[in-house]
């Protein structure tokens, strides 16, 4: 049906009662929905060279499934890296524990999709930790005192 | 005239990490995305799911968004995928479930109706745009004319200063002007099938 029928902008009825929709529509849409849309953004302005997922866990059924009955295991563990570096992440229960290879000291941030930022040191083996585990989707981004930033692609646990 | 960018100058602003330029990308197509996800029939935790998906793949494709003046087409697009995936998911965890139908592809859709939740949100963000490109006294008349319940005539020309017996010819006048404005035009002569006449997939470089 439908191909012979007046279309909706020929009819200036029909052309109101589209305008009415939209507009109705448009105002239909939470502040907050808006808000979250904004605030992410900010990971346009990081400058870092983008580290490529080499190893998740969650994709690697036998470990995953071994990893269920361990008490100290991680519940997640992911390898990013770029052609420099190498950033290792562990989901635990209590904590995100990161590893830079080589290592070297700086500074990592979990950069979360609502826009929030949480800093923590990374000590001069490599090592970072960040209590608690981010709560939503995130990413993380290593800034070395020497070398290249480097981001992780984003991680939804 | 007032300023409003096109979504081609938006996205190149917001390349430039210009902040305001994404805010009012989001502000422009929020609705759109909004839309498209409630009519897929997600719940919100999946709307915010999806919005987020979209918005964070906008933001990684600025710099490779190929013809960045289709980018409403490109969203739309972006968001019937990611609610499919959704969906996907939650049928993968509880078995089918109603909601929509994910045979269908109702992007690429020759159906010449605007009823594919892809062409009708890009119907309806093309018409806001263009509504928001009129004179100030256009969307005066035309937000009364529209009200719901309707307002009588007389009230209408009280409100405005115009005789009744004008009203008539003044909604033509400014309905006219609703479909030469630019956002509306290009919708009218590339058709309601293709929102836009591109192909939303190939608008990304990879």
């Amino acid at each position: 049906m439908g191909g012979m029928e007046t279309p909706w902008w020929n009819d200036d009825d029909l052309l109101l009662a589209a305008l009415r929709e939209a507009e109705e529509e448009a105002r239909a849409v939470p502040a907050e929905f808006v808000r979250a849309g904004k605030a992410i953004f900010t990971w346009r302005s990081v400058d870092a060279e983008l580290a490529a997922l080499t190893y998740d866990s969650a994709a690697d059924e036998d470990l995953a499934s071994s990893l269920r009955g361990a008490e100290t295991a991680p519940l997640r563990a992911l390898i990013f890296a770029t052609p420099e570096l190498t950033v290792e992440l562990q989901v635990e229960a209590e904590a995100l524990v990161g590893q830079l290879y080589p290592p070297r000291g700086g500074v990592a941030e979990t950069l979360l999709a609502t826009g929030e930022e949480i800093t923590a040191p990374i000590d001069e083996d490599g090592n970072f930790v960040f209590r608690p585990v981010p709560a939503g989707d995130f990413r993380v981004c290593c800034r070395p005192h020497s070398g290249p930033v480097v981001m992780t692609g984003w991680v939804r646990l | 005239m007032r300023d409003d960018p096109t979504a081609g100058a938006l996205v190149a602003r917001a390349r430039d990490h210009d902040k305001d330029a994404w805010d009012a990308i989001v502000e422009r197509y929020a609705p759109m995305v909004w839309s498209i996800c409630t009519r897929a029939g997600l719940g919100r935790a999946d709307v915010d799911d999806v919005a987020q998906t979209v918005w964070l793949t906008l933001v990684e494709s600025l710099g490779d968004l190929r013809d960045p003046a289709a980018l409403p087409t490109w969203l739309a697009k972006t968001a019937w995928r990611e609610c499919r995936r959704a969906l996907a998911r939650a049928n993968a965890d509880t078995g089918p479930a109603a909601g929509l139908d994910t045979e269908s592809d109702a992007g690429s859709d020759a159906r010449p109706d605007t009823g594919s939740p892809v062409d009708r949100a890009l119907r309806n963000a093309a018409l806001v745009e263009g509504f928001r490109q009129l004179a100030p006294d256009a969307r005066r008349l035309l937000s009364l004319l529209m009200r719901r319940p309707p307002v009588p005539l007389e009230t209408i020309g009280a409100t405005l200063g115009m005789p009744v017996e004008a009203i008539a010819s003044a909604r033509e006048r400014c309905l006219d002007e609703l479909r030469r404005s630019p956002a509306v035009a290009v919708l009218i002569r590339t058709g309601p099938e293709d929102g836009g006449g591109r192909d939303g997939n190939a608008v990304v470089e990879r």
